[in-house]
């Protein structure tokens, strides 16, 4: 670091008077590097102390029968042997694979769609965009028993309605093979606003002069989504893609426990809820850590997969 | 301190950096000080103070029923409070937390369980053989056990008394006298028999009314209401030898008999008004709904002037009748601060002779709730007194409860296959006679390898 002597009000540089010597301190790159540290670091912590040591915790758990009560007993891998034997395992990851799935493409599209919606001019925008949001706002549990009145088989509003318009009602939450998807139904329109926020966002950094130039090109509406809307998205579809599918894998407890605990005949036993159900009402939860590290791995391969097959959300780079 | 004069001008000023490193300092004083101490203080470590969970008091509320259950249990720790050096600390945790919810079983893992908690009988057997149900038989007073009778059946192990209930719940089927009469159907009409009880279901049934309500959604409660229909057919799940027993025509016919109800549209497939028992019969959504003695109460306080009658549970042919006894307990744990004073605490509550702690169990069964008594002293005492004299609890004691019997402790797995195999042929349609081979071998397997105490 040097010092120069300040410029008096003509503008000369006083005699320079010997410069005081100066500290040998780090350099600018490492204040950088300390001051990026220094910003992490509370979040850094906080990412360590509750989520890192649990994983970690976690994993060593699945090593141990765990009697619930403060005894554990070394098992090796034996949680994972059974897990892999158990058939209502797998029976919960064929729902969970099902409810991702159906849930991440629907609630993409209609964020969206919702979006693009939001982003024009018409009147009532900021009504329609906090209404959107709402949902997102209430707690799991309170949307659970909302919709399970709504639900109701024989005076929920959903089946009133379809009887006032000449249809039969259903048991939405009563039949196996229409429980899942009431609940992803559900699902969308809790987060639909939140996703449709990220995209608007994503949709308003695209620059307003693309799309004018293409007008003047004579691009249609379909062709400048196709063209300029879409690809500028990417990063923002990426995002939503990435983080929608880690939500459907790993949420939705709340909902399933205060609207179907996991029925009709296991056709809401998604693997988060199986996991629940073996820590806390069967106190298996050796065997809990041991699904709960493998949906852990899965998460890491998909969110892989997704990575690579959207090189990270920027397939344009380099082309 | 404030300074003045030459010091004052000359002290430097505090800066950012050194402020925050002091409100670092003084944070992290703060946080040490209850870890060095062991989070709870001397009184709770040297067992001076015993907490006790459950999900009565202390609470506000407007709801009458409740309040009284949340006075009686605030009164029963203010009184021992008053009397003892130990003291107690109600801990209210609500009641779908604490039934299904995460908090109990995470303080027990955790180690830090409650010293004294209400143990219901689906959960006995996890906690027994977990090693934390203190023997509450040496604080019991003399002829205690033989007054409670049958009622400790599912609470005792090797002759010990493991925890002590505060009622006894029977269940009946309840119907609605309004929507009877709008069927033309009147007490005449009463079934006594399966199929009778189906035909009447289907007068009762309309696009807005449930017919006959079962318990649909999956869980100990529903097993529990589920036994009955298995025990009338001369079924078990285990048999008197602590054998499994599932695979029987008994258990065939009572999932039949479920699975016809739903797939002929007599019963629903979820709970009417959400679950919410009175004001489905308040609003004439059901017919009949399977429920328990503690809803004569509950017709007090919110509706007393509905008109609703209940009756035993129909038998099939042959068949004899029965009805499942449920009900909380209190129990003290083992391993926590002072095992002693706790399971004294739970005896002094439930298992005395003397004229206060059948007072007590007398105001507990008959006014701040509607229960059978668990003891027969007790039970006398509340009739002596008129306890019994309204026409509901009267008839719960005389005619449904005799021939119930207590509801089963069967650990997760046992009741998980039975969960299933209700579930199965209820509600997605599955054979009967596969779900219940299935339950069977589930439970067999399991029977091979399990250690622990009887399931019986």
């Amino acid at each position: 670091m040097t010092s120069v002597a300040a410029p008096d009000r003509t503008g000369k540089t006083e005699a320079a008077t010997p410069a005081k010597p100066v500290k040998q301190g780090m350099s600018r790159k490492h204040r950088e590097w300390l001051a990026a540290a220094l910003f992490i670091l509370p979040d850094g912590l906080g990412l360590l102390l509750f989520v890192g040591i649990p994983m970690v915790l976690s994993v060593v758990l699945s090593l141990f029968q765990v009697s619930g009560f403060g005894t554990y007993e070394w098992v090796g891998l034996a949680n994972y042997e059974r897990m892999f034997q158990d058939p209502m395992f797998w029976e919960s990851m064929r729902l969970t694979g099902i409810y991702v799935v159906v849930l991440v493409p629907v609630l993409f599209c209609v964020s969206l769609g919702l979006g693009l919606l939001m982003k024009q001019k018409l009147p009532g925008t900021s009504f329609y965009r906090t209404a959107l949001f709402l949902p997102y706002m209430i707690s799991l549990a309170v949307v659970g028993l909302l919709w399970k009145f709504m639900l109701d088989e024989q005076l929920g509003v959903v089946n009133k309605s379809l009887r006032g318009l000449g249809m039969e009602g259903e048991p939405w939450l009563g039949k196996p093979e229409l429980a899942l998807f009431t609940l992803i139904a559900i699902m969308v329109w809790v987060m639909m606003g939140y996703y449709m926020i990220i995209f608007l966002a994503g949709l308003q950094d695209i620059p307003k002069e693309y799309y004018d130039a293409a007008r003047i090109d004579g691009a249609g509406p379909w062709a400048q989504f196709r063209s300029i809307t879409w690809p500028l998205l990417r990063p923002t579809s990426f995002f939503v893609l990435i983080m929608s599918t880690v939500a459907a894998l790993t949420g939705g407890l709340d909902l399933i426990f205060t609207m179907t605990k996991g029925g009709p005949a296991n056709g809401t036993s998604l693997i988060i809820y199986y996991i629940y159900t073996q820590a806390f009402g069967f106190g298996e939860y050796g065997y809990a850590s041991a699904m709960g590290t493998f949906l852990v791995l899965i998460m890491v391969l998909l969110a892989g997969v997704i990575f690579k097959v959207t090189k990270s959300g920027r397939f344009d780079d380099g082309q | 301190m404030l300074q003045h004069g030459k010091d004052a001008g000359t002290a430097p000023p505090p800066t950012r950096r050194r402020f925050i490193g002091g409100a670092a300092g003084v944070a992290a004083a703060a946080a040490a000080t209850p870890l060095i101490s062991g989070c709870g203080g001397s009184a709770k470590a040297d067992g001076k103070r015993l907490t006790f969970w459950n999900f009565y008091a202390p609470q506000q509320t407007q709801d009458p029923a409740i309040k009284a259950q949340a006075k009686w249990l605030t009164d029963l720790v203010k009184q021992w409070n008053d009397s003892h050096d130990v003291k107690i600390d109600l801990v209210f945790i609500p009641g779908a937390d604490y039934n299904g919810g995460y908090k109990l079983p995470s303080a027990f893992a955790a180690d830090d369980g409650p010293d004294i908690w209400l143990l219901s009988p689906g959960d006995f057997l996890r906690y027994q053989n977990g090693g934390v149900l203190q023997d509450l038989t040496p604080h019991l007073d003399k002829g205690v056990v033989e007054d409670y009778g049958d009622s400790l059946n599912s609470r005792t192990v090797d002759g010990k008394v493991y925890a002590l209930p505060m009622e006894v719940e029977p269940l009946a089927m309840y119907f609605d006298v309004a929507t009877w009469e709008k069927r033309g159907l009147s007490e005449g009409d009463i079934p006594t028999t399966w199929d009778q009880m189906l035909d009447v279901g289907d007068k009762l049934r309309s696009k807005t009314t449930a017919g006959l309500v079962f318990e649909t959604n999956p869980g100990y409660y529903q097993n529990f209401t589920w036994y009955p229909w298995l025990w009338q057919g001369g079924g078990n799940v285990i048999d008197g030898d602590g054998n499994a027993a599932f695979d029987s025509k008994a258990a065939r016919q009572a999932l039949g008999l479920w699975q016809d109800a739903v797939a002929h549209g007599i019963a629903p497939r979820t709970m009417p008004a959400a679950g919410d028992f009175l004001s489905a019969f308040k609003t004439g959504l059901v017919g009949m709904w399977m429920n328990g003695i503690w809803n004569v109460s509950n017709f007090k306080a919110y509706a007393p002037k509905h008109k609703y009658g209940f009756f035993k549970l129909p038998i099939p042919p042959g068949g004899k009748y029965s009805t499942a006894l449920g009900g909380w307990a209190f129990a003290a744990n083992a391993k926590g601060n002072n095992p002693e004073q706790a399971a004294e605490f739970c005896a002094w509550a439930l298992g005395k002779n003397d004229e206060e702690c059948i007072d007590r169990m007398v105001e507990w069964c008959t006014v701040a709730k509607s229960d059978v008594a668990p003891r027969k002293s007790v039970l006398d005492r509340a009739t002596e007194k008129g306890g019994y004299d309204f026409w509901a609890l009267k008839k719960f004691k005389d005619d449904i409860a005799p021939g119930g019997r207590a509801e089963p402790r069967y650990p997760p797995v046992v009741y998980k296959a039975v969960s299933d195999a209700i579930q199965g042929t209820m509600l997605a349609g599955k054979g009967v006679n596969s779900e219940v081979e299935r339950a069977a071998q589930s439970i067999e397997a399991f029977m091979k390898s399990y250690k622990g105490a009887s399931l019986i």
